[in-house]
């Protein structure tokens, strides 16, 4: 118990004397994992396009192999960049760049340079994901789609992508949420966020425990967050879960559920007692 | 005779080594509503999808208005818009509401304005029933009713000829009715229709003509008592029979 009570004393007094560093960290690190994990998105979504356009053996030669390239160049890069640590993808790109070039090509800003590390990295696990997505959207849409005239183009932005992106978004959240968390590792290139905070106030205290729990408590908070607002944000895509029935005739909707009589028919309510005239939207009496 | 609008010539399709069409030859004329009738796996979908191009024929020409559409040249989007389909399956876009269904093509497709294609909307959904369900989602409607729904998408096209594959396959008993008399409106206003069913009822009472398929052939057409009246082929009686007992 005492040690707790320690443990907060010091929190309490590391928070005091650093919050702004701290503060600071975590605005870095957040907008650092949003930039970047939207940026993936896209990255992820273009390949994930590329990645199942269809083609037959009727299709021209160039056309075949063209896409046969982009595959398989998507392959590699998917494959290089989920398969080493961003780490190390950091240390070739901010430190090797410069040496095999001379000093030619480097990245002066921090910024870009730890955008464009994560963004591709979330590139590369997005298009597996909307690979996934876009194959998971039953065939039948596309040939509906296809049915009433629309190119590969149109089906894929007006049908597919809509749907393949709302069951994809779990998988995004889980980016973004990972995201938030291996952004600590750019503290290798200098880049100041959550954690480069944290390194930064132990360095010139001994209070290393104290700090290691306002990040935990902080990268929590982050990502709680981010999961309470994907939530909210999957619940808006699906859009409602009842539907108004839309009916001319108001006094027909007040009957609650109502199937469709034929016109003239004996359920016919709109051309028997109400033929008269009534009451519309507006209020104003219209005759029929 | 009137002026043909799809003329199907020697239509041979092919799963690998299934040959599922052989050298299929018949055409359609404005007005006709022709039932495509037979056992299941005798190619009626088939025959239905590569006429839509959703199957690209092994060969054989598929003339419309004079054009082969099979070849290479000929945009099939283009094409398809000319030629609405209603599936086993609905397709309706699942992510869109039941007005947005039915305007999509119009606005995407036909480059129609959102107010005319809000109007062509709502008269073909207007037609089928289902205009007060426009704000409803595909997922929270019954079968018959996405059926059609999607009827009134293909109608808001203005295609010219309607095909409908196995319509109402997928509906319970119930439901079917609704249906049916949906088609059978439309084949009285002289909509050219093509449709393969297993509604017996329908083939023989609304069609023009009835076309019996087995095996990948056509092995009988004509007139609906010619066919249910007096079938030359034997393949064709012993599967109206079966019906008969049932």
């Amino acid at each position: 118990m005492d040690k707790l009570v320690k443990l907060c004393q010091d929190v309490g007094l590391l928070w005091s004397k650093y919050y702004p560093m701290y503060l600071n960290g975590v605005k870095n690190t957040l907008i650092l994992a949003l930039v970047a994990t939207a940026i993936g998105c896209l990255i992820g979504l273009l390949c994930g396009i590329l990645n199942t356009i269809p083609y037959t053996k009727n299709d021209p030669l160039i056309k075949r192999i063209l896409l046969k390239l982009v595959r398989i160049i998507i392959r590699i890069y998917v494959e290089v960049f989920r398969g080493t640590p961003m780490v190390l993808q950091a240390v070739f790109i901010v430190y090797g760049l410069p040496y095999f070039s001379d000093n030619a090509l480097r990245f002066d800003n921090i910024w870009s340079a730890a955008i464009l590390i994560v963004s591709i990295n979330t590139g590369a696990y997005m298009a597996e994901s909307v690979r996934g997505g876009i194959i998971s959207i039953d065939p039948g849409q596309t040939e509906g789609a296809k049915a009433i005239g629309m190119t590969h183009f149109q089906t894929m932005t007006s049908v597919i992508m809509p749907q393949a992106l709302r069951n994809i978004m779990p998988q995004i959240g889980n980016n973004f949420i990972i995201n938030v968390k291996d952004t600590s590792v750019m503290f290798i290139i200098g880049f100041t966020e959550f954690f480069a905070a944290h390194r930064y106030i132990t360095g010139v205290n001994n209070m290393y425990f104290p700090s290691a729990a306002i990040e935990m408590l902080g990268y929590l908070c982050m990502t709680m967050l981010a999961s309470v607002i994907l939530r909210w944000l999957e619940k808006r895509m699906d859009g409602p879960d009842s539907y108004d029935l839309v009916q001319a005739d108001q006094l027909v909707m007040a009957g609650g559920t109502y199937t469709y009589p034929g016109k003239g028919s004996n359920f016919d309510e709109r051309s028997k007692e109400y033929g008269s005239g009534v009451w519309v939207d507006n209020g104003e009496r219209s005759d029929r | 005779m009137d002026e043909s609008i799809l003329d199907v010539r020697h239509l041979s399709k092919s799963f690998g080594t299934n040959r599922v069409l052989r050298d299929i030859d018949f055409s359609v004329s404005r007005g006709d509503v022709i039932s495509i009738i037979g056992a299941s796996g005798s190619g009626k979908s088939t025959l239905l999808r590569c006429i839509n191009l959703l199957e690209t024929p092994t060969s054989g020409e598929i003339l419309y208005h004079g054009t082969n559409v099979a070849g290479r040249s000929v945009k099939a989007s283009e094409y398809r818009s000319h030629v609405g389909m209603v599936f086993q399956s609905f397709n309706l876009f699942n992510n869109m509401t039941v007005l947005e269904n039915c305007m999509a093509g119009q606005i995407k497709v036909l480059k129609r304005s959102k107010q005319d294609a809000h109007e062509e909307a709502m008269k073909y959904l207007d037609k089928v029933g289902m205009a007060p369900y426009i704000n409803a989602k595909p997922r929270q409607i019954s079968g018959g009713q996405k059926q059609r729904v999607a009827i009134a998408r293909a109608l808001a096209m203005h295609p010219e000829v309607l095909l409908f594959d196995e319509p109402t396959s997928a509906l319970d008993p119930e439901m079917v009715g609704e249906v049916l008399s949906v088609m059978q409106s439309l084949a009285q206003e002289g909509m050219t229709m093509l449709v393969v069913t297993h509604e017996m009822a329908f083939a023989r009472d609304v069609s023009s003509r009835v076309v019996f398929m087995h095996q990948g052939v056509i092995c009988e057409q004509g007139v609906p008592a010619e066919i249910f009246g007096d079938p030359k082929c034997p393949e064709t009686r012993d599967f109206l029979a079966r019906f008969r007992n049932s």
